[in-house]
C-alpha cells in the first residue's frame, strides 16, 4: 500500500493527515506500507512525534513501513534529528546543533528523558533563553511527559520531537503517546460521557482530575496553560477525535472524523520572552503547609 | 534518639531531576514513616534542578490523605527550595487539601494506608 502525504504543519490539517494515514492502514497486517513524501516541501519537525507514533502503531501490526522520496532540506533535517534512522537510513550527526532529536522512550525513562532535554537545551543551535524561561520550558516538558506516563497507561512508549524557528523566536516541542486518550480516561475514572473535545476542555478546567487513588492530581495541564499564556505561546492537544488549540488567551476546539490513537501535546514557546517567572516573594517557606 | 530527621531528595531520587511520580512515592514513604513515628521532618531540596507537580503530588500531596493539615504543618518543613519551586509546592498542597475534602477519596486513602501497614 502506498500513501502520499502533503505538507505537515502543527495545525488541524497536519494532524488530520496523520490520522488519515492510520485510518487507511487500519486493516493492514503483515503488509508493506510505503509513506511517500515526494509531495512534501514543508514538514514541521516536531510533528515527527505524532507521525512516528502512528508509524510505530502501524508497524506493530507486523507491517513493513518505509518512508520514501524524502529529498533536499527535509531529508537533511529528518536524518539529523534521527527520525529516518527508524526507517532504514543511517544516523548522521547534527554538526550544526539545530535539530531536536526524535525519541521514543519507555514510560519508566523519565530520568533519561530529563537528561535528553537538558542536553538539547544546551546545544549551540538552540536559541538562548532567559534563565526563568529556560526553567519553565523545561518543567513544562517534564509535566507533559509525566502526564503521559500517569494518564495514558500506554505500553507502546512516548514519542517526542521538536523544531526550532530561530528567526521567528519560536521553539515547538511535541510529546505523543499511544495510550487510552483523555476521553476514555474521563469516562473510565470520572464517570462522564463527553465528546473528545469536551473531555479535553474538562481536563483543563478548575479542579477537575481523573485521579481517584491516594495521590492527588489535576495540576499538570493547568500549569502548562498558565505558563504558555504568560509566554504568549501556543498549546495544541490532540486526543481521540478532539483538537484543542490555545493561543493569545483563547482556546478553540474542533473534531476530527477519526481518532488519534492516544494523545499529543504540542507546545510552542516564544524564546525571546524575558519575563522572570519568579513570583517568589509571595510565598513564605514557613507557610507552605 | 533524635526527634528530627532530614530527608535529602537528591539522595533518595539519585538525580537532580525530580520528575516521576514513582520517585515521589519513594520520598513520600520516607516522610510518612517519620511522621508516623512523630518525628519532625525537614525536606531538603538541595541540588534539585527540576520538579514536576506529578512528583510533588506523590511525595507531599499524598500525605494529606493520611495526616491532618495540622500534623503536617507542625512536623514538616522544607529547606533549600528555589523561590519558584515554593510556588509550585504551595499549589500542590492546596490542590491536595481540596482533593481530600471529598470524603470518599480520604476514606480510600486511609484504607490503602491501613492495608499497607497490615501487610508490613
Amino acid at each position: 500500500m502506498e500513501i502520499s502525504l502533503s505538507n505537515v504543519k502543527s495545525d488541524f490539517e497536519g494532524f488530520n493527515q496523520l490520522i488519515a494515514l492510520l485510518q487507511k492502514t487500519k486493516d493492514c497486517a503483515f503488509g508493506e506500507i510505503e509513506v511517500d513524501l515526494a509531495g512534501v516541501t514543508w514538514f514541521e519537525a516536531n510533528m515527527c512525534a505524532p507521525f512516528g507514533a502512528i508509524l510505530y502503531k502501524v508497524s506493530r501490526e507486523l507491517n513493513s513501513v518505509r518512508v520514501t522520496n524524502v529529498h533536499g532540506k527535509l531529508e537533511n533535517i529528518l536524518l539529523r534529528n534521527g527520525f529516518l534512522s527508524n526507517y532504514g537510513r543511517a544516523v548522521i550527526p547534527d554538526r550544526q546543533g539545530t535539530t531536536i532529536k526524535y525519541k521514543r522512550l519507555e514510560t519508566k525513562d523519565a530520568r533519561f528523558f530529563g537528561s535528553h532535554i537538558d542536553d538539547l537545551l544546551t546545544k549551540s543551535g538552540i536559541p538562548k533563553m532567559s534563565t526563568g524561561l529556560f526553567k519553565k520550558f523545561r518543567e513544562s516538558i517534564f509535566e507533559i511527559f509525566s502526564n503521559a506516563v500517569i494518564h495514558s497507561e500506554t505500553k507502546l512508549g512516548i514519542f517526542s520531537c521538536g523544531q526550532v524557528f530561530p528567526n521567528k523566536h519560536r521553539l515547538d516541542f511535541s510529546i505523543a503517546d499511544l495510550g487510552m486518550g483523555i476521553r476514555q480516561n474521563v469516562r473510565q475514572n470520572a464517570d462522564l460521557d463527553l465528546t473528545a473535545e469536551e473531555a479535553i476542555n474538562w481536563a483543563l478546567e478548575g479542579k477537575n482530575t481523573t485521579k481517584k487513588g491516594p495521590i492527588p492530581g489535576g495540576l499538570g495541564l493547568k500549569l502548562l496553560r498558565e505558563f504558555i499564556e504568560l509566554n504568549k505561546g501556543r498549546i495544541q492537544i490532540v486526543s481521540d477525535k478532539g483538537y484543542w488549540d490555545f493561543s493569545n488567551g483563547e482556546s478553540q476546539t474542533r473534531g476530527f472524523l477519526h481518532p488519534f490513537p492516544g494523545t499529543v501535546v504540542n507546545i510552542e514557546i516564544n524564546t525571546a520572552d524575558e519575563r522572570s517567572y519568579c513570583l517568589a516573594s509571595e510565598i513564605n517557606p514557613k507557610n507552605i503547609f | 534518639m533524635s526527634t528530627q530527621v532530614s530527608i535529602q531528595l537528591y539522595e533518595i531520587v539519585g538525580s537532580p531531576l525530580c520528575i516521576a511520580s514513582d520517585d515521589g512515592q519513594k520520598v513520600h514513604d520516607q516522610i510518612a514513616a517519620a511522621l508516623r513515628k512523630e518525628l519532625t521532618v525537614t525536606l531538603s531540596f538541595l541540588n534539585v534542578e527540576g520538579l514536576t507537580s506529578a512528583f510533588l503530588n506523590a511525595a507531599v500531596g499524598q500525605l494529606y490523605g493520611e495526616f491532618s493539615a495540622e500534623q503536617i504543618r507542625a512536623n514538616l518543613s522544607v529547606s533549600d527550595m528555589q523561590p519558584d519551586d515554593l510556588v509550585l509546592l504551595k499549589k500542590v498542597v492546596e490542590t491536595a487539601k481540596d482533593y481530600f475534602k471529598d470524603p470518599s477519596r480520604f476514606k480510600k486513602a486511609q484504607q490503602e494506608v491501613l492495608g499497607d501497614n497490615d501487610a508490613e
